[in-house]
């Protein structure tokens, strides 16, 4: 026989008597339960209703890089309502008049919002203190509501922050879809554009949970005693590289022109000093009740305030180009320091088409340095058709264009570089000709970047070729005061050598402090500027007014890159803006030697 | 008898048993889910008649085959349902953070639930056939490495409740085999060492009493000092363990051992259960009366948590209709596996009994606030097709044993 040890009749007996043992405990359990402590549990389930609420946490405040409040939180209260309860009572229409909604409104709030038919559905949010006293005072004519205590962002007005901080709404069903519903409750607020959007994560914090006994009518009776309650963990606090003076500077550059960018960059490290966007928007609008009215008319608005120009605006880059194209014939050998191309009489005859330079009267034989200080296009006409499409398409990517930077917010475009394939795609094989280049080769025809992707390239520039990431976030303080500092990250490197950046940074520094430099707008007494100037062609109307510049020229720690939309020249309106953005640092740091009165006003 | 009606000489008793525990499921998913909105979640109870449609149907079947059918098939069905269980995990479907589901078309399906039929079926087998004494350490390590296969693929879905069955299995089966229970206790000490070792002074008291055991039980020299340096070494890993257990898993635990604490929402879920089962009282609020099913204060309440219904609407006679059923099915199942002369049908016997027994305490311990909230279902009660189907095929394995009943 296989069985040993003890027989099969044992084995039973024993199984019996665990498995009798184990039924009657949870008999006798089940006894006990349902006799001895029967009265108590039959009440709690019949008078008292165990709620569960969620706990807010205070998200988190966003400081520039000097620790001044960029984004604060204001108290405020909101109003729910217990879906299941509202449908059994007829206090819609009381409630409709106390909030001064529509019933259907507030039906389709309740729609959105419904988490489950007993848990609480955001009606509004934002109520003011006085209102909320109503609801307090007379809380029997309501029931099934629950209004508690809130909070609502406030941004800074006027200094065109929105197109950085971005703004916070409620979450829509679209994007719950896609979130952890372990951490994003239906009605919660959510980062909705820039840092609030990217930042989400750390700035909102862990809800809380609370349990609260509320009676069979609805109204609260308060914190159920022996349940603990979960306490929410407050945001992390965000440090930006955002410096609030600069920012300030930078977003009164722009006069009466209603619409252009700025970015302002450390080039050391890839830090944004300032992103402004003109016409801007009020994020305070955003975050909190939006009327139909004022959406339409922001919608509707020809300048399209809701587009972010720094990072998400469109432009050709007009001559602010040239710096790439030189590098490129530089490392290529198409030219070298002294390579002059036939003389600029003020036009270039390619085909049976003359392409103009700005200059009508012409500038002669100019060697590459020349030519940029100059910014003449009849020069960089023929290094673009010597250069070639696939040399062109090459450096262009190679110096960040054509690809998003990687900066931390949201929403970022990659701009567009043209190739032979985009060509043959767009216009079909025999649809064009070589001739694009000479426009690619001034920064006009097909080709668009961001203000950042050129402001990022300068930093190369004027970094010794390393170009670091562009960034918003310096540090994030926890809750426990612990602060985490972020610091820049190497993006890529430019693809020329010492000896071509030393003539790219000979030509900017011309440009600016140059006998016949485009851009003496852009001086500054004390220090020396460099940079680029460049004039964006719009069919629609005015050209837009493009300046790149540094300081100082020797050794950078500033770069400001400004667009006007609509403004001309670029030397006419950015030049003298940029170095107003580069004063008001100099101003802040005290350089040596750097003239600390304050300018008054732009010189036109 | 001939060949065609073999399907109707059995004790229909243990059916019975089984068809009234399946009766009263539909019933309470009926009431669990009448008052929901949800035109789908209404019709759960539908789905589940049909479901019991087809498992009678299965278990109609399952008696018909001849019990060659199944120790031929054993290892056979057990390769595939290994590579069932390899697949889910790569193609599966996933729902709440886990794939454990194939989808086709309407229906999903858990392999999990029918590779313990497939374990079952081959560590019978192995059982019954091996000539290896009870005892050898080439038999006890097969079977380990029969089980472990399936369930760490199980445990990676993740779906500890069910791993934790096919250990349950393979100690029972190797007791129900001969081996004697000080090896067993043995056997299992690490186990207990990894759970006292949370506290020191438990763990002092532990290995006393274990060294004790040793001393006075003489199970030879080796083994008792391997014995010894394993639940050591168990005992300092707890720390490890511990640290590699997902967040909810630690949350359970913590839960079971101090409700009060309540850090999550597992907490509430225990204090309801105990609230609806209490409320109830002796004769209960009356079918579709319980306030607690109604107001959607019970979470999971047609599946893990269905017991609630039942003591809330019904009370404690409901409840104690439900648990003597089950112990009936138990009781006659233990019966059987002593009784029978065919040795791996004993044994699948002996197995399935351990199986609906294991779920049963787990569960309703669960909805008492006995047990740690696991998620295995009520079996033949709870809501999903596939573990009433696998529960019936069960019941037809013992029905089958039941036929070569011997009176000693």
């Amino acid at each position: 026989m296989a069985y040993s040890g003890f027989d099969i009749q044992q084995r039973y007996r024993y199984g019996i008597l665990l498995c009798g043992l184990a039924l009657g405990l949870m008999l006798l359990r089940m006894l006990y339960l349902q006799t001895i402590r029967h009265e108590d549990l039959y009440a709690q389930s019949e008078s008292n209703r165990l709620r569960v609420q969620p706990v807010i946490p205070m998200r988190g405040l966003i400081f520039d890089r000097d620790r001044r409040l960029l984004v604060e939180n204001r108290a405020s209260y909101s109003l729910s309502v217990i879906p299941a309860e509202i449908s059994r009572t007829h206090v819609l229409s009381r409630l409709a008049t106390a909030l001064q909604m529509d019933e259907n409104e507030i039906k389709q709030r309740m729609a959105k919002n419904l988490a489950g038919r007993f848990q609480p559905a955001l009606i509004k949010r934002d109520i003011g203190f006085d209102r909320i006293a109503v609801f307090e005072e007379q809380s029997e004519l309501f029931p099934g509501t629950i209004y508690s205590k809130d909070q609502v962002r406030e941004y800074h007005e006027g200094l065109g922050e929105e197109c950085l901080t971005g703004y916070v709404g409620e979450v829509s069903p679209d994007e719950m879809k896609k979130l952890d519903p372990s951490i994003y409750r239906p009605g919660t607020m959510i980062g909705k554009a820039g840092v609030e959007k990217y930042y989400d994560r750390e700035l909102r914090g862990i809800d809380g949970t609370e349990y609260v006994e509320v009676t069979a009518s609805g109204q609260l009776l308060g914190a159920m005693d022996n349940a603990a309650q979960i306490p929410a963990v407050p945001g992390n606090d965000l440090i930006l590289t955002i410096d609030n003076d600069i920012q300030k500077a930078a977003s009164e550059v722009f006069g009466d022109f209603c619409c252009g960018a700025a970015v302002v960059m450390d080039p050391r490290n890839g830090e944004i000093l300032a992103l402004v966007s003109k016409p801007p928007n009020d994020a305070n609008v955003f975050s909190s009740v939006m009327t139909n009215d004022l959406w339409q008319s922001i919608l509707t608005d020809p300048n399209n305030p809701l587009l972010n120009r720094p990072v998400d605006g469109l432009y050709p880059p007009g001559s602010t180009y040239k710096l790439v194209m030189a590098g490129a014939a530089l490392e290529t050998g198409t030219i070298d320091r002294t390579t002059m191309f036939s003389s600029c009489n003020g036009g270039y005859r390619f085909g049976n088409r003359v392409f103009h330079c700005w200059e009508k009267r012409g500038h002669g034989r100019l060697t590459v340095v020349n030519a940029i200080e100059q910014s003449c296009d009849v020069f960089f006409y023929q290094l673009g058709l010597r250069l070639g499409l696939e040399e062109y398409t090459k450096f262009s990517r190679a110096c960040g264009f054509g690809q998003r930077t990687g900066i931390d917010l949201s929403q970022e475009a990659a701009g567009l570089i043209p190739s032979t394939a985009w060509y043959n795609r767009k216009l079909g094989k025999s649809g064009w000709t070589q001739a694009v280049l000479l426009n690619l080769a001034i920064g006009q025809g097909e080709v668009l970047v961001t203000p950042l992707q050129l402001a990022q390239f300068y930093c190369g520039i004027a970094n010794n070729g390393r170009v670091f990431r562009p960034h918003l976030l310096r540090s994030i303080i926890g809750p426990d005061g612990r602060e985490t500092s972020k610091g820049g990250e190497l993006a890529f490197t430019l693809p020329f050598s010492k000896e071509t950046l030393q003539i790219l940074r000979e030509g900017a520094y011309s440009v600016v402090q140059g006998p016949s430099g485009t851009a003496h707008g852009a001086r500054i007494p004390g220090t020396t500027v460099a940079g680029k100037t460049g004039t964006a062609q719009n069919p629609h109307g005015q050209d837009h007014s493009w300046f790149v510049g540094y300081a100082p020229a020797d050794n950078p720690e500033i770069l400001a890159c400004v667009i006007v939309e609509n403004a001309g020249h670029g030397s006419t309106y950015a030049a003298p803006a940029v170095r107003n953005i580069i004063k008001a640092y100099l101003n802040k740091h005290h350089l040596p030697g750097a003239d600390t009165t304050a300018v008054a006003g732009v010189v036109p | 008898m001939p060949f065609g009606l073999r399907q109707l000489d059995f004790d229909w008793k243990l059916p019975t048993a089984a068809l009234l525990l399946s009766i009263c499921g539909i019933l309470l998913i009926f009431s669990a889910q009448y008052y929901n909105d949800d035109a789908n979640a209404h019709g759960l109870y539908l789905r589940q008649l049909f479901w019991l449609i087809g498992a009678l149907g299965t278990f109609w079947v399952i008696i018909s085959l001849p019990p060659r059918f199944f120790d031929f098939f054993a290892y056979i069905f057990y390769a595939v349902m290994v590579l069932l269980l390899a697949a889910v995990l790569v193609i599966g479907s996933t729902r709440m953070g886990a794939s454990r589901w194939f989808v086709l078309g309407p229906l999903s399906f858990q392999p999990s639930e029918f590779a313990k039929l497939a374990v079952l079926l081959a560590l019978a087998r192995f059982f019954a056939y091996t000539k290896l004494p009870p005892a050898s350490k080439r038999r006890l390590a097969l079977s380990f490495i029969m089980i472990i296969i399936p369930a760490a693929l199980i445990l990676k879905q993740p779906d500890l409740g069910t791993s934790l069955v096919y250990f349950v299995i393979l100690f029972s089966l190797w007791y129900f085999s001969g081996i004697r229970p000080l090896y067993l206790l043995l056997i299992i000490s690490p186990i207990l060492s990894l759970v006292a070792a949370f506290h020191w002074l438990a763990w002092t008291i532990y290995l006393i009493l274990l060294l004790a055991v040793l001393f006075l039980g003489r199970p030879g020299l080796l083994f008792s000092v391997v014995v010894t340096v394993v639940n050591l070494g168990f005992g300092m890993l707890t720390p490890l363990v511990w640290n590699h257990l997902a967040d909810y898993q630690k949350m359970r635990i913590l839960i079971f051992l101090d409700p009060g604490q309540d850090p999550q929402r597992a907490g509430y879920q225990i204090i309801q259960s105990i609230i609806s089962i209490g409320s109830g009282g002796l004769f209960g609020k009356g079918f579709l009366g319980g306030s607690q099913t109604r107001l959607e204060y019970l979470p999971a309440r047609h599946t893990d948590f269905i017991f609630c219904v039942m003591g809330e609407e019904i009370g404690f006679i409901g409840g104690a209709v439900i648990i003597l059923l089950f112990g009936y099915i138990i009781f006659r199942g233990l019966k059987i596996a002593s009784k029978c002369r065919a040795h791996f049908l004993a044994t699948i016997s002996w197995g399935a009994v351990t199986i609906i027994f294991f779920q049963m305490v787990v569960n309703i311990g669960m909805a008492l606030g006995l047990m740690p909230v696991t998620g295995l279902p009520l079996p033949f009660v709870s809501y999903g097709g596939t573990s009433l189907v696998f529960f019936w095929i069960l019941i037809g394995l013992m029905v089958i044993a039941e036929r070569h009943w011997q009176e000693h």
